[in-house]
């Protein structure tokens, strides 16, 4: 079973969006850690640390099963993403991100397969009322429901 | 101090169907609140309601959840009740997992925690969900008392109503001093009954305004939490003075042995054995009633609306165009795992949609046993209760019941329920001349004249048919087994006047 069209697509927005937000930041971030983080940040408020840890580790090892490159990449205790950042660090242009985002590199499916989890805990609404805290309605734009009912 | 001088206390609305009337109108604000029971009473539930009933993003709901259940599978949980509306969340409903906090630090931190969110929320509405688990860490620094004082001040002084939502039993309710704190006390237990579960609600305290004491029904649907009052939401209202416009059965001799008819109001009891014709009176009654122009009830237990219509048609009594027309309602209450308080409820909204004036409940026996066996033995005192409801708004109501026939006694009713009704009418077999027939008496009409005659009646297809005059030719007709008094035919003696019987 692989990541969704649907999370696939919701994913591939989010990155995109995070990586034309992170072109000024510094340090650079890779945008698979920075929606990451964002994710973390807000579902750990209230899954807690260990909630959303738990949560991650099971997206890690779905995404694993698609893409074997995340195989140096673990989830910590305190649910920050580790190791990524070798996966990436090759990835320098947008024009990089943008193919292997194509491709379905362990980011975006490690990204969706995420998503897809908070999809099937608490469906499609709550889990867009959720991102839409996080992220403007332009990062989430057409996730319709069809996106929802896809995964 | 007068009126104007105290402080008012708003209420809030607890989002709980049937909750408010038992809380006194609503749910103090700022109060403190514990809502105590064994895991799967509903609490976490009961807490959702009040929030999503409450909370708005100029004033959010903090809710906090602890070492209970995974926020997210609750989320997942919660969000099918109908109740439960995901665009409030994160805005005007905040979850705040505190579970970090409790495993690795003490109470003192957890205060803190709190304390920094209500700061930077300015919530109307804290829920700590649930506290018992956070409190039973041996070496917390400070101890529970404390705990939940200085969490009630605080909570209290920002101007927050607070649930803390606790798994209890109940012999720890006695000397705890958790809810010597509390404002609000709400207990919620779910019993086992032979098959069934039986789910009550006790307000244990509530400072501030009078709730209505006692246990009180509730059920768990989609639609969350539910509850029925023990009063029935009816303790408010003003008691209807006895009128002394009559309701009549539309069978004349019967009702010109009721003196007219029954008193509007009244409660009354046919009474009879199997095949005697009571459901067939008090179709007649209900009938009646709608050609009059007084919409009716009837709560039927036995049988399904459509086959009681259809018996009804039988008898030439036009059910269907009264049911279309919104001037009848046929309830079929589901069996075996009823409450009073629900069926009354059912049939509270029945009455008060169509503005009905006469119920009829065709079975007391198929009533009790539509209820779970849990509320079986309550079942006199729910049916007083109920009773005492109804005709208090003036509703006039026509209960059938089954007696075990003998030709030894004379029985009323098997629930000994005869005190709680002011009519009641008798039906019995009586055997005649080698045949089985049909009698009827009225036996008691409480502040009423009503005839003393023993009348023979038939059933036809018009119904309860009364034949002749009354029958003084037999002797021992309550029997069931009369003799020949030798005196004349029946059909002789002159119909005895209204106006002996009275009984008080």
């Amino acid at each position: 079973m692989t990541a969704t069209p649907g999370m696939r697509d919701l994913a591939h927005r989010l990155l995109m969006y995070e990586a034309s937000v992170g072109k000024n930041s510094e340090p650079i971030e890779s945008p698979t850690l920075r929606v990451y983080e964002k994710l973390r940040q807000g579902l750990g408020e209230f899954a807690g640390v260990a909630g959303f840890q738990s949560l991650a580790s099971r997206a890690l090892a779905l995404a694993r099963t698609e893409a074997p490159s995340l195989s140096a990449a673990r989830i910590s205790a305190d649910g920050a993403l580790e190791g990524l950042g070798e996966i990436e660090h090759q990835m320098n242009t947008d024009r990089d991100r943008a193919t292997e985002y194509a491709a379905g590199g362990g980011g975006i499916i490690l990204i969706s397969r995420l998503l897809g989890l908070l999809l099937v805990f608490l469906g499609e609404a709550l889990t867009l009322s959720l991102l839409r805290v996080t992220w403007p309605g332009s990062a989430l734009d057409d996730c319709n429901s069809d996106n929802g009912r896809k995964a | 101090m007068s009126t104007q001088d105290k402080v008012k206390i708003n209420q809030l609305p607890t989002g709980v169907p049937g909750l408010d009337e038992i809380v006194g109108g609503g749910l103090p604000e700022f109060s403190f609140n514990i809502i105590a029971g064994a895991p799967g009473s509903g609490k976490t539930t009961l807490a959702h309601q009040f929030v999503f009933a409450n909370a708005t993003p100029e004033r959010p709901a903090l809710y906090f959840t602890v070492l209970g259940e995974s926020a997210i599978k609750m989320l997942r949980y919660q969000q099918q009740y109908t109740f439960f509306d995901p665009a409030m969340l994160p805005g005007a409903i905040r979850f705040i997992n505190l579970s970090q906090v409790v495993l690795e630090k003490d109470l003192g931190a957890v205060l803190e925690e709190i304390t920094k969110e209500v700061e930077k929320s300015n919530p109307a509405v804290v829920v700590v969900d649930s506290f018992r688990t956070m409190v039973r860490k041996p070496e917390s620094d400070m101890d529970l008392q404390s705990f939940i004082q200085r969490l009630a001040l605080y909570l209290a002084s920002w101007q927050a109503t607070t649930f803390l939502i606790g798994e209890y039993a109940e012999e720890e309710l006695r000397d705890n001093p958790i809810f010597t704190v509390a404002d609000g006390l709400f207990w919620l237990r779910q019993t086992a009954e032979r098959n069934s579960i039986v789910r009550k609600l006790q307000i244990i305290k509530l400072r501030g305004q009078d709730s209505v004491p006692g246990l009180h029904t509730f059920r768990i649907t989609d639609a969350g939490v539910q509850a029925f009052s023990r009063t029935f939401g009816l303790t408010a209202r003003k008691r209807n003075p006895p009128g002394d416009r009559r309701l009549t059965f539309g069978v004349p001799e019967l009702d010109s042995m009721l003196d007219g008819g029954v008193r509007e109001g009244d409660s009354v009891l046919i009474a009879g054995s199997s095949g005697t014709g009571k459901s067939v009176l008090a179709t007649q009654f209900i009938a009646e009633g709608i050609r009059q122009g007084e919409p009716g009830i009837v709560a039927v237990f036995e049988e399904r609306p459509q086959a009681y219509a259809e018996r009804a048609a039988s008898l030439g009594l036009d059910l269907e165009t009264p049911q279309k027309d919104g001037k009848l309602t046929i309830l079929y209450l589901r069996p075996l795992d009823l409450s009073v308080d629900e069926t009354m409820h059912s049939i509270l909204d029945a009455v008060q949609k169509i503005g009905a004036k006469r119920l009829v409940i065709d079975s007391l026996a198929g009533f009790e046993m539509a209820l779970s066996p849990g509320f079986r033995a309550d079942f006199r005192e729910s049916l007083y209760r109920m009773i005492f409801a109804l005709t208090g708004i003036g509703v006039t109501i026509v209960s059938t019941v089954e007696v075990d026939e003998s030709f030894t006694e004379f029985p009323f009713s098997t629930y000994s329920i005869s005190f709680l009704t002011d009519d009641i009418i008798r039906l019995r077999y009586v055997s005649i001349d080698g045949q089985l027939r049909k009698i009827m008496v009225v036996i008691k009409m409480r502040g009423g004249n009503h005839a003393k005659d023993i009348r023979e009646y038939e059933i036809t297809s018009k119904g309860v048919v009364i034949l002749g005059k009354r029958l003084t030719a037999y002797q021992g007709l309550i029997s069931g087994i009369p003799v020949h008094s030798g005196r004349s035919d029946p059909k002789e003696e002159t119909l005895q006047e209204p106006g002996i019987g009275n009984e008080g």
